[in-house]
């Protein structure tokens, strides 16, 4: 059986999706990336295996997320993809004639407006992270709620409470204040569900058309109460596709496909015994310039086989 | 009298030329970089925009070295630029520096206050003799203009990615050393001629992309963070139409007589913004239109709390039939990888659409396909 394995490593979790050759989900991994994304993936990666049947093997790999090129140079990725592109391939496998995507990860979020199977335009959050999974994690904690009875919890709001959503240093205060003068915890769980939406649509939804089908992916998509102030602002039905939550991983994974069959199936992918090797992430500063510029280098069985960050070429390319 | 300018791109070459040619000594900044912005930063209000910030760390860091007189762009018809000027040379003052401000208010002087200026600080030095060294000033200023036109074709088809970009630095260097008019005409063609002759790929026919928005952030690299360099290592042809020896010669000449470069520009604007709104502002609603056809599309680059780009911005998305264009807000918050993603995911759009538009003319010939089965 072949198959074809999509990585996505964002800043807090970490997804994995291996699709078979009719590009169908055989397994799907989400965890945290826990500010260490080199082992995480190590540790995924057996963790893969085996759930996996032994007769399969990886024809493709493709990365996508904040550390792309770091997971590609680990894994040996065919293909390394951005999110839009990556969230906008799965998206339309499962909802060919979606128009508009809302993706609302951990750190960052994004919406990306799509006609006739083509990315027309995009948004992705710039200078503040209000709004995404990271802070509905902290207050969920800070309630005492557990993540996966938040959205629940929020739709048994009656009425809800107007919370400030424009900064979530904002938002937190202006929760306390509403808590200590005595709202109920679900009608603010709600309310928080609406500032939330509200903000990510004022932002990133700022002059963009929005038509339907809607598709809602990224892990916040798993909590039904953000999915109802969408449904509630918007005045359209949201569609939360399968396997949302992997949706980048599965994108990458099927555009690997694309690339194996487009290269006649040869694969960088240097297999599951990765996990084994030694990785290592060294950085220095360079001093050739007045940039000082803090190159970073990827260390492999202690063989550099990668660096960036800096702004000139000078040490990248050893790539290989 | 040692002068100092703070850098916008390469323009301190020319500065440097003129000046030098007239006897006076010129202090350059050490090129921008994260030491600068610090110092920027620390003295700088927080919500002024990334020019004021640079610009006051290169005088900070030009002052450590000796300066006595600082050139700064001002006066009345730019942005809130216009009294970086005065505000800076409080901070600088308050901060215990002695020096001369002299802000160049080119839109109201023209070439005569410029004259007239490097009149004053060469000790009254002959207008022969200073119109000689201005006008070699430009045409160094003119000369690494075309090399970067050169350079923005070579990069996006190269076989050797980063060929174009150190022969470039190459080139400003010795466009630099270059004394006289003889010498830097030879250099300019030596290198147009070592460029032409980098191995490209011939078959490829790159995407084209724009770059617009405010005029300090679209020439100087550290603020936009290589964004023309990024472009071609993407396979990017970019264009652009700021380019300094373009303005200068507008600004300091052609402007008196009433022609602007820009009519064309402001023309194509008319229906969505009927007039100037400062900065570049205007131009940015008119470039996406008047541009169509011609390239792919645009990369608009602001500086974070940037009011014209802003209002730009903001009537952007009510403009039908105008190219694609990526907004990217540029300060010291700014991640390089954040701008990356959203410059491979524009790239992506933009091959997918220009594919789709040559599919419904030849529904057999695959160009290149970026993914979306």
């Amino acid at each position: 059986m072949e198959a074809y394995l999509g990585i996505d490593v964002g800043s807090v979790t970490t997804k994995f999706a291996v699709l078979d050759e009719k590009d169908e989900l055989v397994t799907s991994l989400y965890t945290r990336t826990l500010g260490r994304p080199i082992d995480v993936i190590q540790e995924s990666m057996q963790k893969i295996l085996a759930r996996l049947p032994a007769d399969l093997v990886i024809k493709g790999v493709g990365t996508t997320g904040s550390a792309r090129y770091l997971a590609g140079v680990v894994v040996g990725a065919d293909v390394v993809k951005n999110e839009v592109t990556a969230h906008a391939v799965g998206a339309s496998h499962y909802i060919p004639d979606v128009q508009t995507i809302i993706e609302i990860g951990g750190q960052d979020s994004k919406m990306i407006i799509m006609r006739d199977g083509i990315v027309t335009d995009f948004g992705m959050n710039t200078v503040c992270a209000a709004g995404t999974g990271s802070f509905l994690d902290q207050q969920a904690s800070r309630l005492n709620i557990e993540i996966e009875d938040f959205g629940p919890l929020a739709l048994k709001s009656k009425s809800a409470v107007r919370i400030a959503g424009r900064c979530t240093v904002f938002a937190e205060s202006d929760m306390i204040h509403k808590q200590q003068m005595g709202y109920g915890v679900q009608d603010i769980l709600y309310g928080l569900c609406e500032a939330l939406t509200r903000n990510y649509l004022n932002n990133i939804g700022l002059g963009k058309e929005i038509l339907p089908p809607v598709a809602f992916q990224g892990g916040v998509a798993s909590n039904v109460g953000i999915v109802r102030a969408f449904e509630e602002s918007l005045k359209t039905e949201i569609v939360v596709p399968p396997h949302h939550q992997v949706m980048g991983a599965i994108g990458v994974a099927l555009l690997s496909h694309e690339k194996s069959m487009d290269n006649g199936g040869t694969t960088k992918f240097k297999g599951f015994g990765i996990s084994d090797m030694e990785y290592a992430a060294t950085s220095f500063e360079c001093k050739a310039c007045t940039n000082i510029c803090e190159i970073i280098q990827i260390k492999v069985e202690r063989k550099v086989i990668a660096r960036w960050g800096g702004r000139c070429d000078k040490w990248d390319d050893i790539n290989g | 009298m040692r002068i100092t300018i703070p850098h916008i791109g390469n323009m301190y070459i020319a500065f440097r030329s003129m000046f030098n040619g007239v006897g006076v000594e010129m202090v350059v900044p050490p090129p921008t970089s994260k030491k600068t912005l610090s110092l920027g930063v620390k003295y700088s209000p927080e919500f002024v925009c990334l020019p004021f910030k640079l610009t006051l760390g290169n005088f900070i860091e030009a002052l450590d070295m000796g300066a006595e007189v600082l050139i700064q762009a001002g006066g009345p018809g730019l942005c809130r630029y216009g009294y970086y000027a005065r505000d800076q040379e409080k901070i600088l003052k308050d901060l215990g520096y002695s020096f001369e401000m002299v802000t160049t208010e080119l839109f109201e002087s023209k070439i005569v206050g410029v004259a007239n200026l490097a009149k004053r600080l060469s000790n009254n030095a002959p207008f022969t003799r200073i119109a000689s060294a201005m006008r070699f000033g430009m045409a160094k200023i003119a000369a690494m203009d075309d090399i970067e036109r050169t350079v923005h074709q070579v990069r996006a088809r190269e076989l050797q990615k980063g060929t174009a970009t150190r022969l470039y630095r190459e080139a400003v260097q010795a466009i630099d050393d270059a004394q006289d008019g003889r010498t830097l005409k030879s250099v300019t063609k030596d290198y147009t001629g070592r460029l032409r002759a980098v191995p490209m790929n011939t078959e490829i026919e790159p995407l084209i992309v724009g770059i617009m928005g405010e005029f300090f952030i679209v020439l100087d690299p550290f603020s936009n963070m290589d964004v023309e360099i990024e472009l071609g290592k993407l396979g990017v042809e970019v264009r652009r139409s700021a380019y300094v020896s373009h303005w200068l010669k507008f600004s300091l000449f052609l402007n008196a007589f009433g022609i602007s470069e820009k009519d064309r520009i402001h023309q194509a604007a008319q229906p969505y913004l009927k007039r100037d709104v400062g900065g570049d502002g205007w131009e940015s609603i008119g470039e996406p239109i008047l541009h169509r056809g011609e390239y792919d599309g645009m990369v608009h680059l602001a500086p974070f709390t940037c009011m014209p780009e802003i209002i730009a911005q903001n009537i952007m998305p009510t403009i039908k039939d105008r190219l694609p264009v990526l907004t990217i807000t540029c300060d010291e918050q700014m991640g390089r990888s954040g701008m990356l993603t959203r410059l491979e995911a524009f790239v992506d759009l933009l091959w997918k659409k220009r594919t789709s538009r040559q599919m419904e003319r030849a529904p057999e010939g695959r160009v290149f396909s970026v993914g979306l089965k």
